[in-house]
């Protein structure tokens, strides 16, 4: 579904690059983890691959279609859902409106239906009496629900998340990590996660550790 | 246009924001306003001069052009007994009417003026410690065909067409004054203090006495009594009667007492222009219709003064439009500019879910939009309240600019010479009760009222303040990176 071809990236110096001559292959209905140091351009790596930024050298490909030929607002639109760290959910609106204005913005097949944004939230644990709170009155693991919840409403079949549970504790950590694999599975989505922690990696589907700037994988 | 929702749900949801934003926003366009309504009451406010201080169009005899013909009949002449005299020809009425045919005159007043002696009444004596003059009238030329009596006659159309009346410096108190029908009767208006001098009142018959040929006696009718002002005097000239012995009368009574050569002409036809502002226009088509001998004056100085005036207060009102939009323009666009920066990672989001720049842009410009119509309904409230005291403020202002200014520029008696006969007319043109223009003015006062009008234009003055705050703004929307706003 997606494949990297001779990707590489640098800041300033083309000398001393984050990676390069990535050649990598993304299949849906798979979960895969990107595991590495802070610092080693995991989270670069992703940005590529969400179309936030643009490689130095090489090419991204879904199924067979090149990023630069897709434009990268179209790819973000379509294509790829991003779940961050930090949320980065609309603070001053409900998590249904955030679901329902991310479901208008990529044209989702179901935008505008409510009662599709309500059971998808209420499957991921929020509540009817959540629906219409604003965001920032819910827990650090209830905004990830709505973020993930965000991912599964619109029909992106790349699901990229940064550090997904960073900010959650381990009930939390492991209730968001079951639906990323359900999203992978149940969807047959194809989800890759960034992530520093070994648990979070070893639930994946694959594994990946960028050291010296290149992809090994572990599984 | 999901942009349109999420710019509602992004005002409603912070009230605390929206309300500063609808309060600058109501300042800004609060005085944008004022300097609308300020602008375009003076724009009315010069209109209704045109029609309320009006303008005037004198024809009478061309001064210049008799002066120049009896210095050529000097030059020729060498007797000293055969002096060439100054000759004015009296208007001839056919002339006038035919200017009066104009497109741009109203209404037309004749003036014809002469003396005559008191017979049964006494005339009001004023002890000035100058002896009265038995020559012609002060201020005009000795003439050997005119004598000066104890009681001026103004013939007039209508005591109402003169600026004595008009101005409200005569006013009459009993009867009614001189109307157009009173041409060819013998019916007269006189003062008060002659009136009560002599116990006449409206009804009486008064016998005066003609200075000139057979110089018989002639019956009057009392039809009017009036109040003259003790300004009058000032335009009779120190050498004049007492200004209480002015008596109104047709000018064609005027004409028979001076002698039958005088019927069908006048001193002079003052015109009341429509327009003043094509005065000039109108006195260059009247020059076409007379011949040499008479000239055409136009007294517009009381338009002029309103105009003057009001022009500087529109211009000052345009300079507050300006000022204050390009500075709302500014102030705006910074809160806008805040405002993003702010929001850069509420834009990152959208930008990561592929919502193209420019719905951001109109995302941002329809939230001000909203904040704009409340803000243009509390401006069209207040802007009324703050337009009236500038506006006062500046007109009180102005008017103190232009007393000052006339102060300078006026000359005592307007266009009309100081009474005083001359050449063969007695009772020259500017005679009292003439019907010269004064040019004491009264700034009209501003009348600011917000219309439909006033709220369109401010509707687009706050649309265009808006668009262009947001478009300075947006800058930094459609050079933000996603990558660099979420993924630290």
């Amino acid at each position: 579904m997606l494949r990297t071809e001779g990707l590489g990236y640098w800041y300033q110096d083309k000398e001393q690059p984050l990676f390069q001559d990535i050649n990598l292959e993304f299949e849906e209905g798979q979960s895969y983890a990107i595991l590495g140091h802070s610092g080693t351009g995991k989270t670069t790596f992703l940005s590529l691959i969400a179309g936030l930024d643009k490689p130095r050298e090489g090419d991204i490909f879904l199924n067979d279609r090149s990023l630069k030929q897709i434009g990268l607002t179209n790819y973000r639109r379509h294509d790829v859902a991003i779940v961050f760290q930090a949320y980065n959910l609309f603070n001053y609106m409900s998590p249904l409106n955030n679901l329902l204005t991310a479901m208008a913005i990529t044209n989702a097949r179901h935008a505008g239906d409510r009662g599709y944004a309500q059971r998808v939230l209420n499957d991921l644990g929020i509540g009817d009496e959540l629906l219409t709170r604003n965001v920032q009155r819910l827990s650090g693991g209830q905004q990830q629900r709505v973020a993930i919840a965000r991912t599964m409403c619109c029909d992106a079949k790349l699901v990229v998340a940064d550090e997904p549970t960073g900010n959650l504790d381990e009930d939390n950590t492991k209730e968001v990590i079951d639906q990323f694999q359900r999203i992978a599975h149940d969807q047959q989505k194809c989800v890759i996660i960034v992530t520093h922690e070994p648990d979070v990696a070893a639930r994946c589907d694959h594994q990946y550790r960028l050291e010296n700037k290149q992809f090994v994988q572990l599984d | 246009m999901n942009f349109f929702k999420r710019a509602w749900l992004n005002v409603w949801a912070k009230k605390g924001r929206s309300v500063l934003l609808i309060l600058v926003s109501s300042a800004i366009l609060m005085f944008v306003l004022a300097g609308l309504l300020i602008r375009s009451a003076a724009v009315k406010a010069t209109e209704t001069a045109k029609t309320d201080a009006g303008a005037t169009m004198t024809l009478s005899a061309n001064r210049q052009a008799a002066f120049k013909k009896m210095q050529s009949s000097s030059s020729s002449s060498s007797s000293k007994s055969s002096r060439p005299k100054l000759t004015l020809t009296p208007v001839k009425l056919s002339d006038a009417k035919r200017i009066a045919k104009l497109s741009n005159i109203k209404s037309y007043n004749v003036t014809s003026s002469t003396t005559a002696n008191a017979k049964s009444y006494e005339t009001v004596s004023t002890s000035t410690g100058m002896s009265d003059s038995s020559g012609g009238g002060p201020g005009g030329m000795k003439s050997t065909s005119s004598s000066s009596g104890d009681t001026q006659i103004n013939g007039v159309t209508a005591t109402a067409l003169t600026t004595d009346f008009t101005d409200n410096q005569s006013k009459i108190t009993k009867g009614r004054g001189i109307k157009a029908s009173d041409q060819g009767t013998n019916n007269v208006v006189i003062e008060k203090d002659l009136a009560s001098q002599n116990n006449l009142t409206v009804g009486d018959t008064m016998t005066i006495k003609e200075t000139t040929g057979s110089k018989s006696t002639r019956k009057v009718k009392v039809v009017g009594i009036y109040k003259a002002s003790s300004t009058s005097s000032v335009s009779a000239g120190p050498m004049s009667t007492d200004p209480a012995n002015t008596i109104y009368a047709s000018y064609t009574l005027a004409n028979t007492i001076k002698g039958s050569k005088y019927t069908g002409t006048a001193d002079s036809v003052t015109f009341n222009v429509t327009n003043p502002a094509k005065a000039s226009a109108t006195k260059k088509a009247g020059n076409k219709l007379i011949s040499s001998k008479y000239a055409l004056s136009t007294d517009d100085a009381s338009y002029q003064a309103i105009k003057a005036s009001m022009d500087s207060v529109e211009g000052f009102a345009n300079k507050i439009v300006w000022l204050v939009a390009i500075a709302g323009t500014i102030i705006l666009a910074l809160i806008v500019i805040l405002m993003i920066r702010e929001r850069r990672f509420e834009i990152g989001v959208l930008l990561s879910l592929g919502e193209a720049r420019w719905k951001i842009v109109a995302q941002f410009f329809t939230e001000m939009l909203m904040v704009i119509v409340v803000a243009l309904a509390i401006a069209g409230v207040g802007g009324q309240f703050v337009g009236n005291q500038l506006g006062s403020q500046l007109v009180s202002q102005s008017t103190t600019t232009q007393t000052s200014s006339s102060r300078t520029s006026g000359q005592p008696g307007g266009s009309g010479q100081p009474g005083g006969g001359s050449g063969g007319m007695r009772g020259g043109a500017g005679g009292p009760g003439s019907t010269t223009n004064s040019t004491k003015t009264k700034n009209p006062d501003l009348e600011i009222t917000v219309s439909a009008v006033d709220l369109a234009e401010l509707g687009g003055f706050g649309l265009a303040i808006t668009f262009l705050s947001i478009m300075i703004a947006s800058g930094g929307i459609l050079r933000l990176e996603p990558k660099k706003v979420l993924i630290s």
